[in-house]
């Protein structure tokens, strides 16, 4: 037994998932995106992917910074690369630099004297969206603030499932008086407004990327309790689950091998929402200004910019089109899941 | 009384409904309501009984799925009622249960060979090797192919269900087992294969069984004595034979002569149709329960609850709770009086 077997229902699903065109393509994409969202470095970076100086290659792309003494410069400071490789180019000796195919960084200022930024898009200078009203490369930050809000969104999505999940769980299964005490616990967190927290944190100190988790994962654990309480109440009075328990099983074993196995659907089912609903209030945060602290790249920063430059119809136009692709994809893979793990599809009747 | 295997004393099943704004008790349904009777090594205990008179709760208050409100359940001289967790643990090799839908019993994410193999990685027996053994022979021995170990619930039917079911609790060769209506959803013509199953593996393993079915059939052909339940107390209890040459029960009487005969010329005047619903167990009537659809009660019954006693002019162990169990003529002419 090499594989894992998966049980026909599960296969099923996976199966019908696949059929469902956008879904399973949007989840690829999706997927893949993300996955390369890690080796941004390679793609958006200040730092050339290889250097040959003098015989030798460098690789600056990851690891500490190489001072531009390293290449004969007259600096110590990291070196630029973009100036190298014309220099090299402008020498002539067989040294060259091969840089990303958009070489810049979310955090550098590419001025130029008597041009006042936003620049438009320009594939000679290599910024393929232009540039916001500071200098610094749209699709840099479009490309990099994407890692952040996805990262963001995923941890977000496990931290908040591990609390939701285990408290529901607890709920449903031992009931009375606890489920009774923690309904009214989550009655009373759940009138907490949200928003005025985050906004009261903010003015207090400067969120960053942890302590806004924390915030939102203060309130986010909420929704999944609801469902897995309700599905473990379900599983938890089926026979099965008595059949266990009349064998000796204990609670634990119950529930990790017995219920948590039966209501992985729900939790599967409403993962891609979460995960679009994590990067629409992380950006609109960072649009209201009290997301992520100010030189960090963000869709809602890029958003804010667009719309007060207006005339600088590049920045808004792609964080808005990412946008709408990021959040139709999600859509579309969250619509399939439901479709493929609805219960009334399978079900049969004897 | 020593020499039982189980001993249910006056066991009582209460189920609390509670409501209103400080959800307290509001009612209470007497689900089981003070049910004695003993199971011996080996022997086959039917219970039968309508929907709703209490014998699948019976059956899960004796494994203690539900803990009892009052009584004892003494499993081998222990009471099951006051077992810590520990010691209930070590129990439940020696009680396991049978259910009657082997659709819903069997956990659908599970392969078989799983299933098959929980009862040993609950008790932590054996090594992994010896369980796949095991479990592979216990398949073989319900009349399941070997194939069937990496296959998931979902691809048997409703009678192969069942035999996984049954080979899940045999695995750890219980002295009794608790067999609540596991035929009641099967086809008629699976049924026997089961019953025989059921009846072959307790002569091979000499387990006990308690058969818990509404089929008067069915539990005539597995038993060897018979409780009668209605509305949570047991009204009749005898040998399987006794009970249905000479029952004296009022209730038992009208089920017997319910059970349809394939014999043309029988005389139908006999046949007793028992009119009327079931009393709602929430709200049992005084005196004798069966009393509201009984032809033959008295004031005497409304007032005065009848005890299970050894019944007039029967054979020894026929027990029975009725005030008239053996004169039930002069209940008609006491009734005729009034």
């Amino acid at each position: 037994m090499t594989t894992l077997p998966l049980d026909p229902l599960t296969r099923k699903k996976i199966h019908r998932f696949r059929s469902i065109k956008r879904g399973y393509y949007s989840a690829i994409f999706l997927a893949a995106a993300i996955l390369l969202s890690f080796g941004a470095e390679l793609f958006v970076n200040s730092r050339a992917l290889i250097v040959r100086y003098e015989g030798r290659f460098h690789f600056p792309t990851y690891g500490s910074i190489l001072p531009g003494t390293t290449f004969g410069l007259d600096y110590r400071y990291e070196t630029k690369y973009r100036e190298l490789k014309r220099k090299f180019k402008a020498e002539g000796r067989g040294n060259w630099v091969l840089l990303p195919p958009a070489p810049y960084n979310a955090y550098e200022n590419d001025l130029t004297e008597g041009i006042y930024p936003p620049t438009a898009p320009d594939a000679g200078s290599g910024h393929w969206l232009g540039t916001d009203s500071t200098g610094r490369d749209v699709l840099a930050r479009l490309v990099y603030g994407f890692r952040t809000a996805i990262v963001f969104s995923i941890l977000l999505l496990l931290c908040n499932y591990t609390i939701g999940v285990t408290i529901g769980c607890a709920m449903g299964y031992f009931g009375g008086k606890f489920d009774l005490f923690f309904q009214r616990i989550i009655e009373i967190w759940a009138n907490v407004p949200f928003l005025y927290i985050i906004i009261i944190v903010a003015s207090i100190m400067i969120p960053n990327f942890f302590t806004l988790m924390m915030i939102m994962l203060f309130f986010g654990w909420i929704q999944m309790t609801w469902y897995m309480r309700t599905a473990t109440y379900k599983q938890k009075s089926r026979e099965y689950v008595l059949a266990a328990r009349a064998m000796g099983a204990s609670d634990p074993y119950i529930i990790f091998q017995h219920i948590i196995p039966n209501t992985i659907s729900i939790i599967v089912t409403f993962m891609p929402f979460s995960i679009s609903s994590g990067v629409v209030v992380l950006t609109s945060l960072d649009y209201l200004g009290f997301g992520l602290p100010a030189p960090t790249p963000s869709w809602g920063e890029l958003l804010r910019q667009g719309t007060s430059n207006l005339d600088a119809l590049w920045i808004v136009s792609s964080v808005v089109v990412s946008m709408i692709l990021l959040l139709t994809m999600v859509t579309f893979v969250g619509e399939a899941v439901r479709e493929a793990f609805d219960p009334k599809k399978h079900t049969v009747y004897e | 009384m020593s020499g039982n295997l189980l001993e249910v004393k006056a066991v009582r099943m209460h189920f609390p409904i509670h409501g209103g704004v400080l959800f307290r008790r509001i009612a209470t349904v007497y689900a089981v309501d003070g049910v004695s009777f003993n199971v011996k090594p080996g022997e086959t205990v039917g219970v039968v009984g309508e929907s709703g008179c209490g014998k699948s709760t019976l059956g899960k208050t004796i494994l203690r799925l539900y803990d009892p409100t009052g009584g004892e359940v003494l499993f081998e001289g222990k009471d099951l009622a006051k077992m810590g967790r520990r010691e209930l643990r070590e129990v439940r090799k020696d009680i396991q249960i049978i259910f009657q839908d082997p659709y819903e019993s069997l956990n659908q994410t599970h392969t078989v060979g799983r299933i098959i193999q929980e009862p040993f990685v609950i008790h932590g027996v054996g090594t992994k090797e010896w369980r796949r053994e095991e479990a592979k022979k216990l398949l073989k021995r319900v009349g399941l192919p070997e194939s069937a170990f990496d296959r998931f619930p979902h691809e048997f039917s409703g009678g192969q269900r069942q035999r996984i079911g049954i080979a899940r609790s045999i695995a750890l060769k219980p002295k009794l087992v608790i067999c609540d209506e596991p035929v009641s959803a099967l086809d008629v013509s699976i049924q026997s294969q089961v019953l025989n199953l059921l009846l072959d593996l307790q002569r091979e393993m000499g387990m006990a069984y308690i058969f818990i079915a509404h089929d008067l059939a069915v539990v005539k052909h597995v038993s060897d004595r018979i409780a009668v339940m209605y509305l949570g107390k047991i009204v009749e209890f005898a040998a399987a034979e006794d009970l249905y040459k000479a029952p004296r029960h009022p209730y038992t009487q009208a089920l017997i002569s319910a059970i349809p005969v394939p014999d043309p010329t029988r005389d139908l005047s006999t046949k007793q149709v028992l009119e009327g619903d079931v009393p709602s167990p929430r709200n049992p009537p005084s005196g004798c329960s069966f009393r509201t659809r009984c032809r033959f009660a008295t004031e005497r019954c409304a007032k005065e609850e009848p005890t299970l006693a050894d019944a007039p002019n029967a054979s020894k162990g026929h027990l029975v709770a009725c005030h008239y169990a053996d004169r039930l003529d002069e209940a008609l002419k006491e009734r005729a009086k009034t």
